[in-house]
C-alpha cells in the first residue's frame, strides 16, 4: 500500500479495486474520497541484519500459548529486538471472494466470520454499505439495538486486552476480575441474542430481532460493571509491577502513525482524534453523543488508558440507547429491494476504524473489499520496538489489541 | 499486592461444578439443532449445506452447522435447538492423570481462541480438572486446532503433530474445524485424524471442556 | 638427566624428533622432581662461580621438586603434541628452550641465576607469544631486578637462603608480586596473557602455559619464604578476588578460543593468590597451620590448574588443526566428528568450573575451607578480607561454570553453523594420557597430597599432609574436625549412581522428532543461539564493568563494542603516556649532525666537572 497524503488532514484508508481498475480511498474531512491510485513503488526486501551477535528467532505461527497463527521473524543479539517483521497471511481464507455470488442477507453471515471477535462492526459496516448501495436504511429501534451490540463487543474486546495485560505482568486477581467481566459480557450477549458474540442479529435492512433480556436487569447489571470497573481500573494503575511494564513500553510517535494511517486506540493513544463514530458519524451515533478519549504519550500505558477511558464511554452510551428503548417501540427491519448499487460502510471496530465496499447486481454481492483496521495497525507493530527487550514483546502486543484474522481475512 | 487479595476473596467462588454436577445453560444457549419432525424441507435454507434430504429423510450434518438459527425459523416444526449440556459420562471418575493441551490456529477467526482462552477464567478454572495449557507441543497429550486449514498452516499443523509423544488426540474446536463451515477451507480431518469434533460458531466454553474430557477418556 | 634437557635445543632437525627429545627430558625433570618432593635425593648441579656473581648452583629440593614435576608433566603433554602435529620447528624448539629455562629457573638457589632464567623465559614467551606478551614480561623483568638489588642492598649476598633468613622492606614484597604478576596474569598486569595465547601460533599457547609454573614458583619461594608481612597478605587477598572476579568476567565475552583459556589462566591466578594470600596471613600471625592450610590449597589449584589449562590448550590446537577456525562463533557440532578432543576439552572444562568429583573441585573446596578459617586472624582486615574473598570466589565459580559450558557446548555439541572442512590428525595420545590424568586427579589427591605435603614441609616446617588426610581416602584442611571431603569415594559413587539409575530407567521405545522452531520451517542450524547471545544476560548486566555497547548501524548492522575495565583506565592510558613520552624523546633525534656533536661536549663538560667534585 502507498503511504501518500492527499493533503492535510487526509488519512489513507484502502487500495483496492473497483471495476478492475486500483483506486485508493480516502477519509478526508469527514469523507470518503476514491482517487484513481498509481501504482504501488516497488519495496526492496529488507536484507538480514549484519553483525557477528546477531542472530535470527523465527516466533510462530504455531506461538507459546492459545493465540492466532502470525510469525514473527525477530532479529536480536540476546535481550533487546533489534529488529522486528511481521509475516501475516497464514491466515489467508479468501473471505471476501466467499461473499461473491451470495444474496446480501446470506452475506452477513460471512461478513461476521472475518473477524470473529469484532463481528457486531464487521456485520454492521457491511449492512450500512449494503443499504446505501440499494438506498435504504434500517428503522431506528434496529440502529439502537446496533449500538447496544457494538457497545458491549467493545466492552468485551478492551476487557480482552486488560486481562491478557494483567496476565503478562503476572497479576491473578487483577487477570481473574476482568476475565469474569468480559465472561459475563458475552453470557450477556448470548442472552440478548442467542450466540455469545451477538452473530446472526445483524443483517442489511436492520436487525432480525428484538433482545430477549429485560432491559431493567441489564442497566442494573452495568451500574454493578461500572462500579466494580472504577475500582478496578484504580487498583490496575497503582499496582507499580503493572504500570512499570507499561509506561514507556512500545512507544510509537505520533508522525508515524499519521504515516501509516493508523486508526483506533493504537492512534488514539498517540495523541491522533480518530473515530468512525465521531467523524463520520453512522447509524444512532448521529443522535448520541460521543467523546473520543485520546493520550499524548504513546506508549502501551497510553493505549490502556485509552480504552478504560472507552470502557466508561461505552457504559454511557449504553445507559443512553437503553433509555431509548425501553420508551419506545418501532420496526426490526425493512425489507431490500432487489437493486444493483455499490457504496461504502463503515463502522468503528474495538480495533479501530473497518471500511466496506460492497457492489451489488441484482440483491446478490458482485464483488466486496473490507479495509480493516488491523491491515493498517499491523504494520506500525514492528516500529513499536525502538528500545525495547524481548519480554516486552507480550505488553506491547496485547496493548495493540489487534487479530491477525482481520488482517488475512 | 495485598489489596488484590482481598477483592479477590470477597468476590467468592464463581466456578460452576461442571462436569461433577449438572451445570444450568446460561440464557440464550444454543446447544445444537435437532430434527424433530420429518416434511418436506429445501436444503437451501442452510447457508453452510448441513442439511440434507434423501428420500424425503432429513438428516442434518452437525459438522457442518454454525446454529444460525435459519432452518429453526424457517421450519420450526422440523427443527428446534437443543438447549442443555451433557455431561460427559464417566470421564470424571476414570481420569488419572492429568493432560496438557496445544491449541494450533489454523486459519480460525479469532472467536474460537476466546472461547478456549476463557477456559482459564474462573468461571470454568479447567486447571482444577486437571487441564493444563502448553506452549511445547512435545509436553501436549491432545492437539486442539481451531478453524480450517489454510494452505500456509498445513505444515505448521503436521510438524506440531509430529512432534507430540504418544498417546496423543486430536479435538477440533469448532465448525470451521470439524468442515470448514463459512469459511470454504477444507476442515482439519483433511490433514490428521480428528478424534473429537465439537461444533459450534463458535462452540461455549462448556462445549470446548466436553470435548476434552472425551478426548481425555480416550486416551486414557 | 638435565642434559637431556638441553638436547632440543639442538635437535633443529624436525619438529617431531625435537618434541620427541624434548618428551624424554621432560619425563626425567618429572623422575627428579618427584623424588626430591617425596624427601628422597635431592641432586645438586655446582654450577661454580663463572656467572660472576658469587657460587650458584641449581638446588632441587622439596618445594622446587614438586614445581619441577608439574612443569614436566605439563611440558612433556605438549611435547607429545608436538610430535603428533609435526609442524612449526621454531616452535618446538622455543617450547624445548622455554622447558629448559623454567626448569633452571625452578632449581637456581642464586638470585642473577634466578633473574637470568626468568629474562631467558621473557624472550621465550615474546618470541612466541608477541611483542605485547613481551612488553609486559620486560615490566616484570624491571621490577625483579629492582627486587633483586634492594635485596643484595640489604644482605650483600644474592643467595636465596641468606634472604630467607634475613627479613626484607615491604616494597621488595610488592616489586617481586608486581613482577610475577606479570608472569602468572594478576590484574591490572595481566595483559600478557591473552593476548598472549591469542597471538601464539599452534601449540605455542600451551607452552606459554608451562612457563606460568615459574611464576607460580617465584611466588612461593619469595614471596612466601622471606616472610611477608601482614599488609601484603591482605594486599594477594584483594588482588587475587579482584583479579578471579575480573578474569572470569571477560573469558565470557571472548569469542577467540584461546583468549578465552587465557582470561581463565588470569581467573585461576586470581584463585591461587588468595589460597596464598591466606597462608602469608598465617605465617604472619604465626599460626603454622593456618599457613600450611593456605599454601597447600594454592599449591593443589596450581597443580589441578596446570594439567587441565594445558590439556584444554592442546585440545583447541587440536580443533585449530582440524577445522582451521580459532573463533568459538563459527564452530559447532564437532562433538560426532572429534570425540577425543571432546573427551580432553570436557575434562578440562569441567576441572576449571571445578565440577565435582574432578581435581578442580578438590582444589577449590581447599581454597574456600582455608578462606574459612579466617576467624583465626587476629587482624579485624583480614578477617574481612577473607570473608569478601571467599564471596567473590564464589561468584567466580558460577560465572565458571557460565563459561565453561559455553565453551564447550557451542564447540562439540548441537549441529554444526557453519560447514567446517575437516583434516584427519595423528592419533591423539599426548591428550589421552593427559586426559586420564586430569581425570583421575580429583580421585588420586591423598596421594598428591603426600606428595605435595612432604615438598612443602620444608618451607612450613613440618608435613602438612599428615594432619589433611585424616583417615585414609579422606581429607580435610589442615586444621583437625573442621570438615571433611572424600574425593575418591565420590569418583566411585557418583558414576554407580548413574549406572545404576540408568539400569532402573527401563527400555522404552523412542520415536525421534525434529527440534520445534514455533511451527515454521526454518534450518536449526540457522536459528540457534549464538555464543554471544548465550553470555548476553551477563554482558548486559554487568555492562558498567565491561563498556558494553550495541547499537543497530545505518539499518542493517549490529555493532556491539567492549571496552574492559582494565583497558580503559590502565593500559590505554599507559601506552598513550609511553607514546607521548617517545614523542617527546624523539624530538632530540633531529638527525643533525652537530645536535648530535653538541650533545656529546655537553656530557664531557658533565663529567670532567662532576668526577672531580664526587672524589
Amino acid at each position: 500500500m502507498t503511504m501518500t497524503r492527499l493533503g492535510e488532514g487526509a488519512r489513507l484508508v484502502t487500495t483496492h479495486r473497483r471495476g478492475g481498475e486500483p483506486v485508493a480511498t480516502y477519509a478526508y474531512r469527514g469523507q470518503l474520497v476514491t482517487v484513481p491510485a498509481p501504482p504501488a513503488p516497488a519495496v526492496p526486501a529488507a536484507l538480514p541484519l549484519q553483525g557477528q551477535d546477531v542472530f535470527t528467532l523465527p516466533y510462530g505461527p504455531v506461538r507459546s500459548g492459545v493465540f492466532e497463527a502470525v510469525q514473527f521473524v525477530i532479529e536480536t543479539g540476546g535481550e533487546d529486538v533489534s529488529r522486528l517483521s511481521t509475516r501475516l497471511g497464514f491466515k489467508h481464507r479468501g473471505m471476501e471472494a466467499r461473499l461473491r455470488g451470495l444474496d446480501a442477507d446470506r452475506g452477513a453471515y460471512v461478513a461476521e466470520r472475518i473477524a470473529g471477535i469484532a463481528s457486531v462492526a464487521y456485520a454492521t459496516a457491511y449492512a450500512q454499505a449494503v443499504e446505501r448501495a440499494l438506498g435504504v436504511e434500517a428503522p431506528p429501534r434496529a440502529q439502537r439495538w446496533r449500538v447496544v451490540y457494538a457497545e458491549l463487543e467493545r466492552i468485551a474486546n478492551h476487557l480482552d486486552v486488560l486481562a491478557k495485560e494483567a496476565e503478562t505482568a503476572a497479576l491473578a486477581v487483577a487477570t481473574a476480575r476482568f476475565n469474569i467481566h468480559k465472561e459475563n459480557v458475552l453470557r450477556l450477549q448470548a442472552a440478548f441474542t442467542g450466540s455469545r458474540f451477538a452473530r446472526g442479529v445483524i443483517v442489511p435492512g436492520g436487525v432480525r430481532a428484538d433482545g430477549r433480556v429485560d432491559l431493567d436487569a441489564l442497566l442494573r447489571v452495568l451500574d454493578a460493571f461500572d462500579g466494580d470497573l472504577r475500582h478496578d481500573r484504580r487498583m490496575f494503575l497503582a499496582t507499580g509491577s503493572q504500570a512499570d511494564r507499561l509506561v514507556g513500553t512500545g512507544v510509537l510517535p505520533r508522525e508515524l502513525v499519521e504515516r501509516f494511517g493508523g486508526v483506533g486506540p493504537v492512534a488514539r493513544g498517540s495523541g491522533i482524534s480518530t473515530d468512525a463514530r465521531h467523524e463520520r458519524p453512522y447509524g444512532d451515533y448521529r443522535r448520541l453523543g460521543l467523546e473520543v478519549i485520546t493520550e499524548e504519550a504513546g506508549d502501551a500505558m497510553a493505549r490502556v488508558l485509552v480504552r478504560f477511558g472507552e470502557l466508561s464511554e461505552s457504559v454511557r452510551i449504553l445507559r443512553q440507547a437503553i433509555d431509548h428503548l425501553r420508551r419506545r417501540n418501532g420496526e426490526l427491519r425493512v425489507a431490500l429491494p432487489d437493486a444493483s448499487g455499490a457504496a461504502y460502510g463503515w463502522a468503528e471496530a474495538p480495533q479501530g476504524e473497518v471500511v466496506v465496499w460492497v457492489e451489488l447486481d441484482g440483491g446478490t454481492i458482485a464483488d466486496a473489499h473490507f479495509a480493516t483496521p488491523d491491515t493498517r495497525n499491523w504494520a506500525l507493530f514492528e516500529h513499536a520496538f525502538p528500545s525495547d527487550v524481548l519480554t516486552d514483546f507480550a505488553f506491547i502486543e496485547h496493548s495493540f489489541g489487534l487479530t491477525p484474522a482481520g488482517a488475512d481475512r | 499486592m495485598l489489596e488484590w487479595v482481598y477483592r479477590g476473596l470477597r468476590r467468592g467462588r464463581v466456578t460452576t461444578g461442571y462436569p461433577h454436577r449438572d451445570e444450568e445453560p446460561f440464557l440464550g444457549f444454543r446447544g445444537h439443532v435437532d430434527v424433530i419432525g420429518d416434511g418436506p424441507v429445501s436444503e437451501s435454507v442452510c447457508p453452510t449445506g448441513a442439511i440434507t434430504v434423501q428420500a424425503g429423510d432429513v438428516a442434518l450434518d452437525r459438522r457442518r452447522c454454525i446454529m444460525c438459527g435459519e432452518c429453526v425459523a424457517r421450519y420450526p416444526e422440523r427443527f428446534a435447538f437443543h438447549s442443555t449440556y451433557e455431561t460427559a459420562e464417566g470421564v470424571v471418575r476414570e481420569r488419572r492423570r492429568s493432560v496438557h493441551v496445544r491449541h494450533v490456529d489454523a486459519g480460525s477467526d479469532g472467536a474460537e481462541e476466546w472461547e478456549i482462552q476463557a477456559l482459564t477464567n474462573p468461571y470454568y478454572d479447567v486447571q482444577r480438572l486437571g487441564i493444563f495449557f502448553t506452549a511445547s507441543p512435545r509436553h501436549a497429550d491432545i492437539l486442539l486446532v481451531t478453524g480450517g486449514v489454510t494452505e500456509p498452516m498445513r505444515e505448521p499443523l503436521l510438524r506440531t503433530w509430529a512432534v507430540m509423544p504418544a498417546p496423543k488426540a486430536v479435538v477440533a474446536v469448532g465448525t470451521d474445524a470439524c468442515s470448514g463451515g463459512l469459511s470454504g477451507l477444507p476442515g482439519v480431518g483433511s490433514v490428521l485424524d480428528v478424534d473429537v469434533h465439537v461444533p459450534g460458531s463458535p462452540p461455549s466454553p462448556i462445549a470446548i471442556l466436553h470435548g476434552i474430557l472425551l478426548a481425555m477418556k480416550g486416551l486414557a | 638427566m638435565i642434559a637431556l634437557v638441553a638436547a632440543p635445543l639442538c635437535a633443529l632437525v624436525s619438529a617431531r624428533l625435537s618434541g620427541a627429545v624434548a618428551a624424554l627430558g621432560c619425563a626425567g625433570l618429572v623422575a627428579v622432581g618427584l623424588t626430591a618432593a617425596l624427601g628422597g635425593a635431592q641432586p645438586v648441579l655446582d654450577l661454580g662461580s663463572w656467572l660472576g656473581f658469587g657460587a650458584s648452583a641449581l638446588r632441587i629440593d622439596g618445594l622446587a621438586g614438586i614445581f619441577l614435576a608439574l612443569t614436566g608433566v605439563t611440558g612433556c603433554a605438549v611435547s607429545v603434541a608436538y610430535v603428533e602435529r609435526g609442524l612449526h620447528r621454531l616452535d618446538a624448539a622455543l617450547h624445548g628452550v622455554l622447558v629448559l629455562f623454567v626448569a633452571v629457573a625452578i632449581g637456581a638457589d642464586n638470585g642473577f641465576l634466578f633473574f637470568l632464567a626468568w629474562e631467558a623465559v621473557g624472550v621465550c614467551v615474546y618470541l612466541i607469544g608477541g611483542y605485547f606478551a613481551g612488553g609486559l614480561t620486560k615490566l616484570g623483568g624491571g621490577a625483579l631486578l629492582a627486587a633483586i638489588g634492594l635485596l643484595y642492598g640489604q644482605t650483600h649476598s644474592l643467595d636465596v637462603a641468606v634472604w630467607a633468613q634475613a627479613g626484607a622492606p615491604g616494597i621488595v614484597f610488592v616489586l617481586l608480586i608486581c613482577a610475577f604478576a606479570t608472569k602468572v596474569g594478576l590484574v591490572p598486569l595481566h595483559g600478557a596473557l591473552p593476548a598472549g595465547y591469542g597471538s601464539a601460533r599452534g601449540l605455542g599457547a600451551a607452552s606459554l602455559s608451562v612457563a606460568l609454573c615459574a611464576g607460580y614458583y617465584g611466588l612461593w619461594r619469595f614471596v612466601f619464604s622471606l616472610r611477608a608481612p601482614v599488609w601484603i597478605g591482605d594486599l594477594l587477598l584483594i588482588a587475587g578476588a579482584i583479579t578471579a572476579f575480573l578474569g572470569i568476567l571477560y573469558a565470557i565475552t571472548r569469542d577467540d578460543l584461546r583468549r578465552f583459556l587465557g582470561f581463565s589462566t588470569v581467573e585461576h591466578a586470581g584463585i591461587a593468590a588468595v589460597a596464598l594470600g591466606v597462608g602469608v596471613l598465617g605465617q604472619a600471625a604465626g599460626n603454622r597451620t593456618l599457613a600450611a592450610a593456605g599454601l597447600l590449597a594454592a599449591t593443589l589449584h596450581v597443580v589441578a590448574h596446570g594439567v587441565a589449562k594445558t590439556l584444554a590448550l592442546i585440545a583447541v590446537d587440536r580443533v585449530d588443526g582440524a577445522t582451521g577456525e580459532r573463533g568459538l562463533d563459527r564452530l559447532g557440532g564437532l562433538g560426532r566428528v572429534l570425540p577425543v578432543e571432546a573427551g580432553a576439552l570436557g575434562v578440562a572444562s569441567l576441572t576449571l568450573a571445578a565440577v565435582p568429583p574432578l581435581g578442580g573441585f578438590v582444589s577449590e573446596w581447599f581454597v574456600f575451607e582455608a578462606l574459612l578459617q579466617g576467624f583465626r586472624l587476629p587482624g579485624l582486615l583480614s578477617r574481612l578480607l577473607c570473608a569478601l574473598a571467599a564471596a567473590a570466589l564464589a561468584l567466580t565459580a558460577g560465572l565458571g561454570l557460565l563459561a565453561f559450558a559455553k565453551l564447550f557446548g557451542f564447540s562439540f555439541l548441537g549441529p554444526p553453523r557453519t560447514l567446517l572442512a575437516r583434516r584427519r590428525l595423528a592419533r591423539p595420545a599426548s591428550l589421552v594420557t593427559l586426559g586420564t590424568l586430569g581425570l583421575v586427579l580429583g580421585a588420586l589427591a591423598p596421594w598428591e597430597i603426600h606428595v605435595l605435603g612432604s615438598g612443602l614441609s620444608g618451607l612450613l616446617g613440618f608435613d602438612p599432609a599428615r594432619a589433611a588426610i585424616t583417615h585414609p581416602l579422606t581429607l580435610g584442611p589442615v586444621f583437625r574436625n573442621f570438615s571433611v571431603l572424600a574425593p575418591t569415594w565420590l569418583a566411585l559413587v557418583l558414576p554407580a549412581f548413574a549406572l545404576l539409575a540408568a539400569a532402573f530407567a527401563g527400555r522404552r521405545p523412542v520415536r525421534r522428532a525434529p527440534v520445534w522452531v514455533t511451527g515454521s520451517d526454518a534450518p536449526l542450524a540457522l536459528v540457534q543461539y549464538r555464543p554471544s547471545a548465550y553470555s548476553n544476560p551477563m554482558r548486559v548486566v554487568l555492562r558498567g564493568l565491561l563498556g558494553f555497547r550495541r547499537s543497530v548501524v545505518d539499518g542493517r548492522e549490529l555493532q556491539t563494542t567492549i571496552v574492559l575495565v582494565t583497558d580503559r583506565f590502565v593500559y590505554r592510558p599507559a601506552t598513550r603516556l609511553a607514546l607521548g613520552a617517545s614523542a617527546l624523546v624523539r624530538r632530540t633525534q633531529s638527525g643533525s649532525l652537530s645536535t648530535y656533536l653538541t650533545y656529546m661536549l655537553a656530557v664531557l663538560v658533565l663529567v670532567l666537572v662532576l668526577v672531580p667534585a664526587l672524589n
